[in-house]
């Protein structure tokens, strides 16, 4: 079952099924009375629109993740306390994946969280922060929120983060923010790149603090790519943002976490634990363990998004090199009209992305049937008739 | 009627029934180990949490079941989910008789209660809050530079409404926690009306957070919600939260309700997706069964009154408790005897300055629960003194 699961859309009448094959062990092992409700088929849901609009991962989380939670849970217990002792748990566990100590790691209620936190702790109204104009917006966000100052940097002609004219502006910068890969263009900064930026933001800037959201790192394809975690555990003026809710399938759990020097960490985790629900420990606990799961998601993803862009590529739309669980296609159209329309036939695709609204849309990679359907909506739409391969 | 203490000895089972053993066999015993010394994990076998006033019963039936069915939807943003973010304030909207407009998520209340010292206090505007109190006000100011008056509560454990309202000039928010923890007791309707009034008037720039965390708890009938006083005015806001008698410590949902532009401000403040779905697929459930809140409430009365009525027989004196807790004069640091119950496999609550050399704050569990604690309570405060043989001596009502 477990080699099938990375096939299988997690419908409703998949989830009976797993779900009767879990409890049954779990009815023997424990008699939970709450057991008994996982017997219970879900009721009809109406069908919804094809989600692509929030890079989410169609699957969701794995079979064994949903069993820990079931399990942990099991008798309702834990949902009542407070989860203090599971976050040292999960702190442990992904400490143990990436063979740092438990002091190299914060976590947050999604690495959103933990970016706030990141502008919160080392900018203020003197000590910018710096990203990219078209890059994840939670950091520029929330330094509009506590008055410090955003240096915007546009993008260089591909569509990469300008990552020289990123460190020219680290000057006197608090907080340099590279999504590497980069939310919503798709693209990919290679390791000897990342090496040389945060050797020069070093230079150019001591005091500021490289902070890297690598939350689609499990997407990328491209061997050039190297993750800076390692250097991130020795280096106290880098810090790796990851989370849970892309490639492990979680981004209805709230789990992100952050890899960096013990002191940096030490004073990122300035809100504390609080904010981090037990469900989403234990389930984040049970899937930094799963690399296979990890690695056949990422397959899936890349054959459904070949699919996608070789499908827009033949009806004459290009998209960047997509290292992502999306893409980001020049539609030759407002983003706004291409959206609605396809509102209209039953896709969600995504928000407007200034300055590229005019002719840019992100589209987020669903399963590879899904985007079979979700390429005959967008042939009506853009008026071509491309044939799927 | 009173459960005589050679029940509690009864009670005490070689094997009390502790967390569930997969949790324990997963977490509870490397958890154990890895803190050592003298206090046990909270989560171990047997050991007694009556620290951190949690529902012991956990969610009911409805939310653990709603809860299974969202686990279809744990891959999507909770936007995204069924029942949505949206579905869940509507919930508490209705529950609340207000409109979703009124309502703002929280990562548990502790998200909102640091939101509203963010938007209402600053270095020029201070904090005022009661001592003690629940902390995470002040604390978020101390970590902001804000600074803090703390009014200490009165000889009953009251909040000081009038020393309360006479350091609110000039200040940017003021803290009141109805029912108070970790006092417990509890202000009537038209007391807070009065205060809140009061300031309105007196310093009208001056927000005022209420908290009611406790507000299920409550049995006191001149009590009332505030939540017509948020509706009322601009810059009043209740806050709630689903740890407590909903039984969700673990899902992290609190909600602040007031006007719509105080509610803007939180969710522009508020973390991104704040929200876990499966706890909002719970807490959508758990808000749709009243009657499980009322059974929850007829439990916890229950037991209160029972360990209420055993620190009494014991001599000590204990405030009028309106929530899941007790704040007992135990006349002895609360650090020593926290340390002293631990070693024994219970937890109680933390000290609390400036009440901590005399008081203690123990929760409420299961009246079972509570017997078990009661066999080690007695040993610990009676030291060299016999434990009688039955208490059966006329119980006084809780005061």
């Amino acid at each position: 079952m477990p080699r099938k699961e990375a096939d299988m859309s997690f419908t409703r009448r998949a989830f009976v099924k797993t779900v009767g094959v879990g409890s049954a062990a779990f009815m023997a092992a424990r008699r939970s009375a709450w057991a008994e409700l996982l017997q219970a088929p879900a009721p009809a849901r109406a069908p919804r629109p094809l989600l692509l609009h929030n890079n989410e991962n169609p699957l969701g989380p794995g079979e064994a993740v949903l069993e820990a939670v079931r399990s942990a849970l099991g008798q309702g217990g834990p949902a009542g306390r407070y989860p203090w002792d599971d976050v040292t748990q999960l702190h442990q566990a992904i400490a143990d994946r990436f063979g740092v100590s438990p002091e190299n790691v914060v976590t947050g209620c999604g690495s959103t969280q933990i970016l706030r936190e990141a502008v919160q702790i080392f900018t203020s109204p003197v000590k910018p922060l710096v990203a990219g104009q078209l890059t994840y917006e939670e950091c520029a966000g929330y330094a509009d929120l506590v008055g410090t100052p955003v240096r915007a940097i546009p993008l260089d002609r591909s569509l990469k983060l300008d990552l020289e004219a990123m460190a020219d502006a680290a000057r006197g910068a608090g907080v340099a923010f590279v999504n590497n890969p980069n939310n919503p263009t798709a693209t990919l900064l290679s390791g000897d790149a990342m090496d040389a930026f945060i050797e020069r933001v070093h230079t150019a800037a001591p005091d500021a603090v490289v902070l890297i959201d690598e939350a689609y790192h499990d997407y990328v394809t491209d061997p050039s790519h190297r993750t800076q975690i390692p250097r991130a555990v020795k280096d106290p003026r880098l810090v790796v943002a990851r989370t849970f809710s892309k490639a492990h399938g979680m981004a209805g759990m709230r789990v992100g976490y952050a890899i960096g020097h013990p002191d940096t960490i030490k004073r990122l985790a300035w809100e504390g634990p609080n904010a981090l629900n037990v469900a989403g420990i234990v389930a984040a606990t049970a899937s930094i363990k799963d690399e296979a799961r990890l690695r056949r998601e990422s397959a899936r993803n890349m054959e459904a998004r070949k699919f996608t862009l070789d499908w827009f590529s033949r009806a004459g739309f290009g998209g960047t090199d997509s290292q992502t669980n999306f893409i980001f296609v020049d539609i030759k159209r407002p983003a706004k009209g291409f959206r609605d329309a396809c509102r209209e036939q039953g896709v969600l695709v995504s928000r407007d992305f200034p300055p590229l609204e005019k002719s840019y849309m992100r589209i987020s990679i669903g399963t590879l049937d899904e985007m079979k359907r979700a390429v005959d909506v967008f042939g009506n739409v853009l008026g071509v008739k491309a044939k799927a391969a | 009627m009173p459960v005589s203490r050679r029940s509690f000895l009864h009670a005490l089972s070689p094997a009390p029934a502790g967390p569930s053993s997969a949790f324990v066999a997963a977490r509870g015993r490397e958890a154990h180990a890895a803190e050592g010394a003298s206090a046990p994990a909270r989560r171990s076998a047997g050991v007694l949490l009556l620290d951190s006033n949690e529902n012991p019963l956990g969610p009911g039936r409805a939310a653990m079941e709603a809860l299974t069915r969202a686990f279809v939807d744990a891959g999507r943003y909770p936007t995204n989910a069924r029942p949505s973010t949206a579905d869940l304030r509507e919930a508490i909207a209705h529950r609340v008789s207000v409109r979703p407009e009124n309502v703002a998520l929280g990562a548990g209340s502790w998200e909102l209660l640091r939101s509203a010292v963010r938007l209402h206090a600053s270095s020029a505007r201070h904090l005022v809050t009661a001592a003690p109190t629940f902390e995470q006000p002040e604390k978020m100011a101390e970590q902001l530079g804000i600074g803090v008056r703390r009014v200490p509560v009165d000889k009953d454990g009251r909040i000081d409404l009038e020393a309360m309202a006479q350091a609110a000039r000039w200040a940017g928010l003021i803290f009141f926690c109805n029912p108070n923890n970790p006092t417990s007791t509890v202000h009537p309707a038209r007391a807070v009306t009065e205060f809140v009034t009061r300031v309105r008037k007196e310093s009208p720039d001056t927000a005022i957070l209420i908290d009611e965390a406790y507000h299920d708890y409550v049995t006191d009938p001149g009590y009332a919600t505030a939540v017509p006083l948020a509706l009322e005015h601009p810059n009043v806001v209740v806050t709630r939260t689903l740890s407590k008698a909903y039984g969700m410590a673990g899902m992290r949902i609190g909600y602040a309700v007031g006007q719509p532009r105080a509610i803007e401000n939180f969710n522009r403040w508020g973390i991104t997706f704040n929200q876990n779905s499966l706890a909002v697929a719970a807490a959508v459930a758990s808000l749709g069964d009243p009657a499980h809140i009322d059974a929850e409430r007829a439990r916890n009365t229950e037991a209160r009154a029972f360990t209420t009525r055993f620190f009494q027989d014991l001599g000590c004196r204990v405030m009028d408790s309106q929530a899941n807790f007790l704040f007992v004069e135990t006349g002895r640091p609360a650090r020593e005897f926290k340390e002293a119950c631990a070693r024994r496999g219970i937890l109680v609550g933390r000290a609390f300055p400036p009440l901590d050399k005399s008081h203690a704050r123990v929760s409420i569990g299961t009246v079972d629960e509570m017997q078990r604690a009661g066999v080690v309570i007695a040993e610990v405060l009676g030291a060299g003194r016999p434990v009688p043989a039955a208490a059966s001596s006329p119980s006084r009502p809780p005061r």
